[in-house]
């Protein structure tokens, strides 16, 4: 691939936050087109080597956010749903502790205890004598759920908080949708991210119980520099909200204190939007590359958006308003308009690809597992998903599962633990 | 339960092959450093010492020609800190533990030799570190098997009268008698599942799967081929020789029982491993040949499993502080389980449950194991 002028600016911006001088995809990630955004230093972006020997850094575990929302998709994950099977309030409360606990843990890495002759050993050593960090996270959020009869939690639900509603087009099916907890483990291998599964399930098996689970992958960029592609070729979701600013967390992002009708325990949370979509990929192979590129809105091979040569180049819809160029059923025009009254509706995108083996017809069954943190899921995700009805790309694809959730506020210390203010 | 794991200590002090070489990696630690620690044939240890307590390795290399089992323990009681098993000759294996404020000593059970115990060492201040645990000899656990195999001979007598006449409805040809019937012995017989080894081939001929065979399979014989039958519209004519094989079967190991042992190390690992069953086998439903009973079975295990705990209860009392956890969690998950017996008698098979009763169920049975699961280290037969 020659130099491109708006590539070039893309590597100029992220020089500064990238160690070693590499540059790993997926860095500031990336929805429905916005300005792409330097973050800060990630552990996403370090050098693939480093991610093969497991040996990236901690991500701090504790603060006032959530440590695993503002970094850039890893190389691994997986989204687990639970039923939480605690009795009562006070087991509930021993579950958000224990998988504080563990997540402290497992988040900063270290050489596990020794059981003696008093019992099996208490890890796993899938990761050797002593626990890597390998950057990973443990993102918790809480479903509409957990707010029924059962914990008398019913009075402090989030304003925006309910159950995930199903969209024309969607094909959802009840047990892989929904949860009262969902836990999102990220790193930079996959022996890392099932480590801590398999340690937290370990730790909460009375507390809790996988309703379903789905693992995914981020995949390099490629050509290096530029942005993970999905399974259908194209680079996913180039523009996000700047995760370095304060400002545009504030205002797209984290749950704001007193904002309106929200009980305050949720300041400092954000609304989690899992959505599992299988991508129908033999149907989209028989499909001309003119016709996936109009359907996206940008070129396959670049990235670039159909209008214009840089792939984080903003398209011009006024200087094209028929969509004589980006018809105006792409996907990026639909998603984000790009105009002052959609701003407000513009979400965290965060996607994973995943791959689970093949349907009963011999299919791949690969897709996306699209995930999104905002502020309020119906000013936002659900407005971006309502422009996106009937689409064209519809017809290859799948959404068949997930959920609504809230990320519950970060562990501000180690005192501190997931839902303090919540369940105190 | 029917893969025991290799027998402890006083087994496998010759199987030194399985020793781990492990690299060198320091001792570290609140208290410093005490380098490596040599063992030979006079000597359990030298003399160590660290400056205070905290997590610390100590790097024990065996310098003795053979190998054996080094203990760090309490000299006061003799009881463990930490063991080193399957110690080979040439080796250097690290131990770690959190050490506690206290009297340490270094004890060597090598093999073809007396017991040695090498300095004790007091490391001081007043924290406290990891527990030690007395260790359970044979000689703990002799008199516990002992009690154990009266209860599974008492079983044994109930379940041979239960399976006669279970034969009888069969050759009456009340097939709906005999339905009931096949429950009640059925049931009888998974109370006794710590002893499944110790019946040898018998335990396949009374209460084997069809896994590997196949339902067609003349050779498959015992309650779940009795079962399916009952519950696929077998005629009486058709199963009479399976009730009949079934009978002498039973009656063949109630005969038989007086001769056979217990392995001593098993009454401590099926405390966990009979629910491992249960999970694997009836909570999933598995081993459903068509009656719907597998949560029944399930609650026959807990019974089996408590019966262990009875027995073992003298020596866990003082040993394992999860105990009542232990108990607590059986209790939930037998109220839970009890839940799904119908008025009319009848057991909601696991595919009809809801699917939050099902998810309450798996959660209480995961959390039982875990709880049940230290026991079999605990109660490991030692030598003291």
């Amino acid at each position: 691939m020659g130099e491109q002028p708006g590539r070039r600016a893309f590597l100029r911006g992220m020089a500064g936050g990238v160690a070693g001088g590499v540059v790993a995809g997926g860095i500031a990630g990336t929805a429905g087109g916005y300005a792409y955004a330097a973050g800060r230093p990630d552990p996403a972006t370090a050098a693939d080597a480093t991610v093969i020997q497991g040996r990236l850094p901690a991500v701090p575990f504790h603060g006032g956010y959530q440590a695993g929302i503002r970094p850039a998709p890893q190389r691994q994950t997986a989204v687990v749903s639970f039923t939480a099977t605690a009795d009562g309030r006070a087991e509930l409360t021993d579950l958000f502790r224990t998988v504080t606990e563990r997540a402290r843990f497992l988040t900063a890495g270290g050489t596990p205890p020794p059981a003696g002759i008093g019992g099996p050993p208490s890890d796993s050593g899938t990761l050797g004598p002593a626990v890597e960090p390998d950057g990973l996270t443990v993102t918790l959020g809480v479903g509409s759920t957990l707010f029924d009869d059962r914990y008398g939690l019913a009075a402090l639900r989030p304003a925006h908080l309910v159950p995930m509603r199903a969209f024309p087009n969607d094909n959802l099916d009840p047990a892989q949708s929904g949860g009262d907890l969902v836990l999102q483990l990220s790193a930079g291998n996959a022996d890392t991210v099932l480590h801590a599964l398999r340690d937290i399930a370990k730790h909460t098996r009375g507390g809790m119980q996988v309703n379903w689970r789905i693992d995914g992958f981020s995949s390099p960029a490629r050509p290096a520099g530029t942005v993970p592609r999905n399974s259908m070729g194209f680079m996913d979701g180039i523009a996000n909200p700047d995760t370095s600013s304060q400002r545009e967390m504030d205002s797209l992002v984290w749950v704001q204190p007193g904002a309106q009708g929200e009980p305050g325990w949720a300041a400092g949370g954000s609304y989690f939007v899992v959505r599992l979509i299988r991508m129908l990929i033999e149907f989209w192979d028989r499909v001309d590359i003119l016709e996936q590129e109009n359907m996206f809105g940008r070129r396959r091979d670049t990235g670039f958006p159909l209008d214009a040569d840089g792939i984080f180049a903003a398209p011009d819809y006024t200087a094209d308003p028929t969509g004589e160029v980006i018809p105006l059923t792409a996907h990026i025009r639909l998603a984000n308009p790009r105009t002052p009254a959609t701003a407000s509706s513009r979400i965290l995108r965060r996607a994973y690809n995943y791959d689970r083996g093949v349907d009963q017809v011999g299919d791949l069954d690969t897709g996306l597992i699209f995930t999104c943190f905002q502020q309020d899921i119906k000013r936002q995700f659900e407005t971006v998903q309502t422009r996106l009805i009937d689409e064209p790309l519809v017809d290859y694809i799948s959404p068949f599962g997930g959920g609504y959730f809230l990320a519950v506020p970060g562990v501000r210390d180690a005192s501190d633990y997931f839902g303090r203010a919540l369940l105190a | 339960m029917r893969t025991p794991r290799p027998l402890a200590v006083a087994a496998t002090i010759a199987a030194l092959t399985t020793t781990l070489a492990l690299t060198a990696c320091g001792g570290g630690g609140g208290g410093g450093t005490t380098g490596v620690l040599s063992f030979n044939n006079a000597n359990c240890g030298p003399s160590w010492q660290l400056a205070g307590p905290g997590w610390h390795t100590f790097e024990l290399r065996n310098d003795n020609t053979v190998g054996g089992e080094v203990d760090l323990i309490d000299p006061s009681s003799g009881a463990i800190y930490a063991e080193i098993a399957g110690f080979g000759p040439g080796t250097i294996t690290p131990m770690t533990l959190d050490v506690g404020s206290g009297t340490y000593a270094f004890r060597c059970l090598f093999q073809d030799a007396d017991p040695m115990t090498g300095p004790a060492v007091t490391v001081p201040g007043d924290a406290k570190g990891a527990a030690a645990i007395l260790p359970v000899t044979y000689n703990d656990l002799i008199p516990l098997a002992k009690q154990y195999q009266g209860y599974v001979g008492t079983g044994l007598a109930t379940l041979a009268r239960q399976v006669a006449t279970e034969d009888g409805d069969v050759r009456s040809g009340d097939l709906a008698a005999a339905r009931r019937d096949w429950l009640t012995a059925h049931l009888t017989y998974q109370t006794l599942g710590a002893a499944y080894d110790a019946f040898g081939n018998f335990d396949d001929e009374i209460d084997g799967r069809a896994d590997a065979l196949g339902v067609n399979n003349p050779n498959w014989t015992g309650f779940y081929r009795l079962e399916y039958g009952l519950w696929h519209g077998q005629s009486a004519a058709e199963l009479k020789p399976v009730a009949g094989t079934l009978t002498t079967d039973v009656d063949k190991l109630l005969a038989s029982w007086p001769s056979q042992e217990i392995p001593l190390i098993d009454i401590g690992l099926r405390a966990h491993e009979i629910m491992e069953n249960a999970l694997e086998f009836q909570l999933t439903g598995h081993d459903d040949y068509g009656s719907g009973t597998t949560l029944a079975t399930a609650v026959a295990n807990i019974a089996g499993t408590r019966e262990l705990l009875a027995v073992l209860h003298p020596l866990l009392v003082s040993r394992y502080p999860g105990l009542s956890s232990a108990y607590s969690w059986l209790d939930r998950l037998q109220v839970l389980l009890e839940k799904q017996h119908l008025p009319n008698g009848q057991w909601v098979p696991v595919s009809a449950l809801s699917g939050s009763a099902r998810q309450s169920i798996d959660a209480a049975g995961g959390q039982a194991v875990e709880e049940l699961a230290p026991i079999a280290s605990i109660t490991e037969p030692r030598n003291s």
